[in-house]
């Protein structure tokens, strides 16, 4: 049951079933051709009986019946009428019969006298129509059962050439109208239609007119209409199958191959191995194709970025462990309290670093959701800059006199020039993480620079681009690593411990990573007159 | 170029953490030591005079341990070279025969387990090509020769480079041929004195060991693994 369902939920099948009802409307066109077929009987019996009486009324006026005057009726009726007309006298002998009266002037079309004839057989013949007669005997024998025939006589056929006694006959002679149907000879499914009227002399019934008619020709009229509407219902079901095959090879096909893709696109521990390969078309599967081409290359590139992530992030605490690890091990076996006292401040900054490290981990990781969601306005850059150096300087003038650390030391004596323009300068973004930006690369810069160094801030504009410069006279970047100092965990510091835990190689990461969010770019590179430039390309509002 | 001095030993690491400890602990072994702050200022010591034995980062600012180690083996075949790495992933160029160092502890490892190593290293240089003294330190297995005290192997008379760590596994196998050692068997001869390391790096010690002794018979296949125990000796 499942299966069968499954199978008529296919997108193809339903297309052919939708077409195919479609052709099914015309089909039932035949259903109406009964309704004809019904209409052409009862006029032909209604032109036999009016044939009939016109006969029993030009018979009656003689009196007595005449053979030879009722047979010079007929031999004129016979050419203009198709029916067989017999004339009987009140013991059903055969006075004449238009069948008998020897050889017609013009030939006449055959399966006139209720004999079935060459068109009708072809056209029955038609595989086509016996096809459709399977059909409609399907039809008729399960879903509506014609009602019975009318009972069939036994004798449809006469007794003898002489003598006619079949019922229609006995009810006409005696005063009454007889009708009756049989069924043709000759094995067709046509009938022969049989009336019978009684031909009055006064009020004595003095013979009889039988007019008998095969209903072939209607039914050979009806059976090529029958044949062509079924033709055409043949042709239409061909048709709607390719149309459907067409339509299912243009939406079906290309749906299943983008499932296939989707299962295959991660293996069975959940990691992705495929790729969505998109498509070319241009109607709505090429475009839902597309996307998942696009969502597939961003979900690989966002589980590389955490795969390499964590790899780096585990690589970058195992150092500061193994530090830690050793310290201790170390501080173990030391008597004297002075170097224990050192390895315990190993351990003490090692753990700090360690701190340090898994916070700007969770800063990074967590950026992409911020820079989603935090609100964006329009920011001054030159106002904001003016407020992130005031702060500077602000900071400075306060450690200065509290000055001991060496990295504080440099911090006091870097001289901040800026140049930052006269006009503001607005861009959509938010300020908490503008500020980030320029704190980290001003951070930078002053720790790179030698004591009474000096750092330089400048904002212009060009065209639709703000530019801020930081300028450093510190010893500049390596050669070849103007990309690499953006990469995670990278730190380089020459003259300085790596395990100074401010640095914990992620800052410059963390600036490109909120700048590329607004759509900006930031590159370092070595000033002629030494020291290191960083400049932020961030577009205006 | 002095030739390698015995009893110093060169720490080049980015850390200063670590090139602390370790200098402290091993000059607390009695050794000599000199420690680099990355691979550039080592080597242009190196120029002058090679230290006995060197201890290398393998992730360094100019020049890596990579690069370095490369080119002390240009400089001496036989100067021994432990890699302190806290990344796995050049392990096999490191070890294998391409650069051939002598052995590496991953960070964070154990204090005890880098003197250990030390210790062997500088019996293992000092002991070379001297004839072993007795029979009794050395294990004859069909064509597979073990040397105990030289921490030497050969096959079939060919001698096979084998890091101190891959020593100890194969020793632990051979002594017993036929019977299946189970990861963590092999871990703790492996690594006699570091509870830490993980069972699964004995796979990458069998693979490296199976490749060293296939470079030099293409046919060995005397290490068997058996799944879900370990690992075997053929007896042959």
């Amino acid at each position: 049951m499942g299966r069968l369902r499954r199978f008529f939920s296919r997108i193809s099948i339903r297309l052919l079933a939708f077409n195919v009802l479609l052709v099914f409307l015309p089909a039932s066109g035949v259903h109406y051709l009964d309704a004809l077929e019904r209409l052409l009987l009862e006029a032909q019996e209604r032109v036999m009986v009016q044939q009939g009486r016109v006969l029993a009324a030009a018979l009656s006026e003689r009196g007595v019946l005449k053979a030879a005057y009722a047979e010079g009726i007929l031999v004129r009726l016979r050419q203009q009428t198709e029916a067989r007309m017999r004339v009987v006298d009140p013991d059903g002998r055969v006075l004449a019969d238009s069948a008998t009266l020897g050889p017609l002037k013009a030939p006449r079309p055959p399966g006139e006298t209720g004999e079935s004839g060459a068109p009708a057989t072809e056209t029955r013949a038609n595989p086509a129509y016996r096809l459709g007669a399977v059909f409609v005997q399907a039809y008729q024998r399960f879903i509506e059962p014609s009602p019975p025939l009318p009972e069939l006589d036994g004798e449809d056929a006469p007794s003898s050439p002489q003598i006619l006694a079949s019922p229609e006959i006995r009810e006409a002679l005696s005063g009454r109208y007889g009708a009756r149907t049989r069924s043709s000879p000759g094995g067709v499914r046509s009938l022969t239609l049989v009336s019978a009227l009684p031909i009055w002399d006064g009020d004595q019934v003095v013979g009889a007119v039988q007019v008998s008619q095969s209903t072939f020709r209607v039914l050979n009229a009806i059976y090529p209409i029958r044949l062509g509407i079924f033709r055409v219902f043949l042709a239409s079901v061909g048709l709607a199958a390719v149309l459907s095959l067409v339509v299912s090879g243009t939406i079906a096909r290309p749906l299943r191959r983008l499932r296939d893709e989707a299962t295959a696109l991660l293996d069975r521990r959940g990691r992705i191995k495929g790729r969505f390969g998109g498509s070319r078309r241009r109607d709505e599967i090429g475009e839902l194709s597309r996307s998942l081409q696009e969502l597939s290359r961003r979900l690989e590139d966002h589980v590389r970025f955490i795969e390499s992530f964590a790899a780096d992030l585990s690589h970058e605490l195992r150092n500061p462990l193994a530090s830690i690890r050793s310290a201790t091990e170390v501080a173990a076996e030391v008597e004297s309290r002075e170097e224990r006292e050192r390895f315990k401040r190993i351990v003490e900054r090692e753990v700090a670093r360690i701190e340090h490290l898994l916070g700007g981990a969770r800063e990074l990781a967590q950026l992409d959701a911020r820079l989603e969601t935090e609100a964006r306005h329009p920011v001054d850059l030159r106002e904001l800059l003016t407020a992130i150096v005031e702060g500077y300087r602000l900071r400075r003038s306060n450690v200065a006199n509290v000055a001991n650390v060496a990295n504080v030391a440099s911090v006091a004596s870097v001289a901040l020039d800026m140049a930052l323009g006269t006009e503001p300068l607005l861009i959509v973004a938010s300020s908490d993480r503008l500020t980030q930006v320029f704190e980290n690369l001003l951070d930078n810069a002053i720790s790179f620079s030698p004591p009474d160094g000096r750092v330089a801030i400048q904002l212009t504009r060009a065209h639709k681009v703000a530019n801020v410069a930081i300028l450093d006279g510190g010893p500049g970047i390596p050669q070849g690593s103007e990309a690499a100092i953006f990469s995670r965990f990278y730190t380089y510091r020459p003259g300085t411990t790596k395990s100074a835990e401010s640095h914990t190689g992620l800052g410059l990461s963390l600036v490109k990573a909120i700048v590329e969010g607004y759509g900006g770019t930031v590159e370092a590179s070595n000033r002629l007159e030494g020291g290191a430039v960083f400049v932020v390309k961030v577009p205006l509002a | 170029m002095k030739p390698p001095q015995a009893g110093i030993v060169a720490v080049v690491d980015d850390e200063e953490s670590i090139r602390e400890t370790v200098a402290f602990a091993l000059k607390r072994e009695g050794y000599s030591v000199e420690t680099y702050a990355d691979g550039a200022s080592a080597w242009s010591a190196f120029q002058k005079t090679l230290p006995g034995l060197v201890l290398l980062d393998v992730l360094m600012p100019q020049m890596d341990g990579l690069e370095l180690c490369r080119k002390l083996r240009g400089a001496s075949e036989t100067l021994p070279i432990l890699f302190l790495t806290s990344r796995d992933d050049e392990l096999d160029r490191v070890l294998g025969l391409e650069l051939g160092a002598d052995d590496y502890l991953c960070k964070p490892f154990s204090m005890r387990e880098l003197m250990a190593r030390v210790k062997v290293l500088f019996r293992r240089v000092a002991l070379l090509g001297r004839p072993p003294a007795s029979e009794a330190d050395v294990l004859r297995v069909g064509s597979l020769l073990l040397d105990f005290e030289r921490y030497q192997v050969h096959w079939k008379d060919a001698p096979v480079a084998l890091t101190v760590t891959e020593f100890l596994i194969l020793r632990a196998l051979v002594r017993h041929p036929g019977h299946v050692k189970s990861r963590k068997q092999l871990m703790d001869e492996g690594y006699p004195y570091d509870a830490y390391v993980s069972e699964r790096t004995i796979d990458s010690h069998i693979k490296r060991l199976r490749s060293k002794f296939a470079q030099i018979d293409p046919d060995f296949e005397a290490i068997d693994t058996v799944h879900g125990v370990g690992y075997r000796y053929r007896e042959t």
